[in-house]
């Protein structure tokens, strides 16, 4: 029998979750990079070396596809793949499909960082890609929509496992999301520029629907199913309360959509639209909260765990970070604090404690626990994974801690008067007053960077130590045959 | 068909919302919470994470 | 009597359902904004860009400027003092995509035209810090030597007039250009002529200084100096708009 012939006949499909999972740390890593770098370009422009293709302009959108996509995007797929095998007990339904969504999901994170560099983006905000690579993206969603439903169709049991539920809101959300913020019509077949189907106010309110929407299920529904199944995994005791995930998913499900236009408050968009999305953004505090409490309270009666195991921590602070991020999102949707904290680094620090602070710190949980599992084998180093832990807290709290400060001195700076009724300050002065804040910024980001260098060799030794250990056990299993 | 333009405007609109939104969450949260036995038996589905083999080889040792 | 259980034991039931709680915020909040009236306000003044401008349009998008400038004044007493009158829906209606922004690292730029003369333009863009030293925006000197590829401009203005964009193919459109926004204008937004009009404006604007060929910061600084410009609000009232928001 041959080697591929096992693989095939094996209860899971492991092979394309193990892919996923290696690609998650090598995103995390370019795409933390590239933050930290342009960052520092924030802090230090010479650093933009007046090289077109490293401006701050044309990298950071390859932060953002970098990191959301190919880390957040890879973690996904991997810990979807993952789960809807275990908690359906069944292999997923087509390995080719799956193998496809895995190198086409890559070609476009990688194509679309290239593109970028190069100048073509449709300039907008998380969804830059051009039309050729936003194709390809919607082939490869649909195939990952048909490999999970397909499996959830083989499960064994005739309940579908709440975690699933948020992962097949995800996979429908981001389908819809993605073909309708991408309507553009082509310059011609073989050019990459196009322009947007929509203009102005509708434009903008497309596109922010899309843009907090990937926030909502991208990077909210979907990890909350990953938090679903990995925190009673590593806790060993099951979720706090199953009724609660229940109301948690539909409540999230649908108030989410209707949010987007907070982040056009004061704009030309209508007061009407603006209005109805800062009501909603208030609503969806209570299923956030929700959430984070059903996944913390799974914790009651082992609170000892979080003291002995460096993997529940980072899934407890994670789900600390997402009470306060879903928190602070609310209190920045309302219209007067919008507009001091709007165009200011304020709203900054409020995405990215949500996504190192969460997404980030949830995935590399679930990474810990899986991996592992995946080749067979304990961790290389725990106490590697407790220095990540604190290298990873110190930098989100260093980094949301500058934005803080940056984005409010920014938005009392712009609307301070004098005496006479002038301005006080001029633009400029704004902007220097932001440099200490953007140096300490880039070291928060070096600090996040590190911990991610130090899960990568983590990971990469753990596979060595499962690969050599599953060699010597195939060796000892053909010499008892021979024998 | 007249009756069709009721419903293009906000007033009427709105609060029709209101109510049908108010009442589906009532019933989720009621169909969720209402009834004991079901109540046990959604509870029950909590365990799937650990119904996977290699918790069962677990149990067997 | 309607069972949750249907839903979570049916995967297309469980789809289904989730397909609508996650549809309706959508349709209510966008699709209105197409149909009522009065989302986007009735001002004179309002055109298409010219080829040249649409060209910088492109340049603009193409550096990233829309992560650090926003292009949206909001209605408040600093922003009228720092940036002028607050935007208008209408002042965006050929915006596609829309460059409205959602970050001022630097300043708002909606109406940035004319405030600048183009030698400063064109310094700034080159070497920000020569004129601004605090600034931390990056240099864009290849925007000077960049000779700016226009040999598309005739498909770009296609693919826009598919999308809405009242560039005239024909004579009827010409003319229809002609009774809304006057000959003048009219002229530019006529693709048949799109590469004679670039070029036109490009020389006798002379926006970089050299007047030996047309070069990327040509079409950038011709995109920037119209910006907020087309709308004259010396002739409304302070509280014409009011009643749109």
């Amino acid at each position: 029998m041959t080697a591929t012939e096992m693989g095939s006949n094996e209860q899971y499909n492991f092979e394309v979750v193990k892919k996923f999972a290696f690609m998650t740390i090598i995103w995390g890593l370019l795409g933390m990079s590239i933050g930290v770098y342009i960052a520092s370009e924030l802090a230090w422009p010479f650093m933009n070396m007046d090289i077109p293709y490293i401006t701050f302009g044309r990298l950071r959108p390859a932060h953002t596809s970098s990191v959301i996509f190919g880390f957040g995007g890879s973690a996904l797929f991997a810990t979807s793949y993952y789960i809807v095998q275990r908690t359906c007990q069944a292999r997923l339904v087509s390995d080719f499909l799956a193998s496809f969504t895995f190198w086409g999901w890559q070609a476009a994170i990688i194509m679309g960082d290239i593109s970028y560099m190069l100048g073509h983006t449709q300039s907008r905000e998380y969804a830059e890609m051009e039309w050729p690579i936003d194709i390809l993206i919607e082939i490869v969603w649909v195939s990952y929509l048909a490999v999970f439903v397909g499996t959830i169709m083989r499960r064994k049991q005739p309940h579908i496992y709440v975690a699933n539920w948020f992962f097949m809101s995800f996979i429908l959300a981001t389908a819809l999301l993605h073909t309708f913020n991408n309507l553009a019509i082509p310059v011609s077949l073989f050019h990459m520029k196009s322009y947007s189907l929509f203009s102005g106010t509708q434009d903008a309110m497309t596109q922010w629907w899309y843009g907090h929407n990937a926030v909502g299920f991208f990077l909210t529904a979907a990890f909350l199913g990953m938090m679903y199944y990995f925190v009673p995994k590593q806790a060993g005791r099951p979720i706090y309360s199953y009724r609660l995930s229940i109301v948690h998913f539909w409540a999230l499900s649908f108030l989410y959509m209707w949010v987007g236009a907070h982040h056009l408050h004061w704009t030309a968009l209508p007061d009407w639209t603006s209005t109805l999305a800062a009501t909603f953004s208030i609503m969806l505090l209570l299923p956030s909260w929700g959430g984070m409490i059903n996944g913390i309270m799974t914790l009651s009666g082992a609170w000892d765990k979080l003291r002995t195991d460096p993997v529940m921590r980072f899934m407890i602070v994670a789900l600390s970070f997402y009470g306060m991020a879903t928190f602070e999102g609310p209190l920045m949707a309302l219209k007067d604090v919008n507009a001091l904290s709007h165009y200011t680094d304020w709203t900054v620090g409020h995405v990215h404690s949500g996504a190192l602070g969460w997404v980030a710190m949830i995935s590399f949980g679930s990474l810990y626990h899986m991996i592992p599992r995946l080749w067979g084998t304990k961790l290389w180093s725990e106490k590697l994974v407790g220095v990540h832990f604190w290298l990873a807290t110190i930098g989100v709290l260093m980094y949301i801690t500058a934005m803080w400060i940056s984005g409010i001195t920014q938005g009392l700076m712009w609307r301070a008067f004098d005496q006479f009724g002038n301005l006080q300050y001029s633009f400029v002065e704004s902007v220097a007053a932001m440099h200490p804040l953007y140096e300490m910024r880039a070291f928060g980001g070096m600090f996040f960077l590190s911990g991610m260098i130090l899960m990568a060799i983590n990971v990469m030794m753990t596979i060595r130590q499962g690969s050599t250990e599953s060699a010597k056990a195939t060796a000892a299993k053909l010499s008892m045959v021979n024998a | 068909m007249g009756w069709i333009y009721w419903f293009s405007s906000f007033n009427h609109t709105k609060p029709l919302a209101l109510v049908i939104m108010f009442v589906t969450f009532v019933a989720i949260v009621f169909y969720v919470y209402g009834d004991r036995k079901r109540g046990e038996r959604l509870e029950n589905n909590k365990n799937i994470p650990f119904l996977d083999d290699e918790s069962i080889k677990e149990n067997e040792k | 009597m309607f069972k949750h259980e249907w839903l979570e034991t049916n995967i297309g039931l469980l789809t289904v359902a989730t397909m609508l709680a996650i549809s309706i915020g959508g349709l209510v909040e966008i699709a209105p904004l197409f149909f009522i009236k009065g989302t986007v306000e009735k001002v004179d003044g309002v055109r298409p860009y010219t080829p040249l401008e649409l060209r910088g349009r492109d340049i603009y998008q193409r550096e990233g400027c829309y992560l650090c400038h926003s292009q949206m004044i909001r209605p408040f007493r600093d922003e009228a003092l720092r940036y002028g009158h607050y935007s208008l829906a209408a002042e965006s209606q050929y915006d596609h995509p829309f460059q409205w922004g959602s970050k001022r690292t630097g300043p708002d730029l909606a109406r940035v035209g004319k405030k600048y003369s183009n030698e400063w333009m064109v310094q700034h863009l080159v070497a920000p810090r020569s004129l601004v030293p605090q600034s931390v925006m990056p240099n864009f000197p290849w925007l000077l030597t960049n000779q700016l590829d226009y040999s598309d401009i005739q498909d770009r203005m296609k693919a826009l007039r598919l999308a809405g964009v009242p560039y005239s193919l024909n004579k009827a459109e010409y003319d229809a250009n002609v009774k809304k926004f006057g000959a003048a204008t009219a002229k530019m937004l006529d693709i048949t002529h799109a590469r004679q009009n670039l070029i036109a404006q490009a020389q006798e604007n002379n926006y970089d200084g050299d007047r030996s060929g047309i070069s990327e910061m040509d079409a950038l600084v011709a995109y920037l100096q119209v910006l907020g410009t087309m709308v004259d609000f010396s002739k409304y009232d302070d509280d014409a708009f009011v009643k749109y928001r």
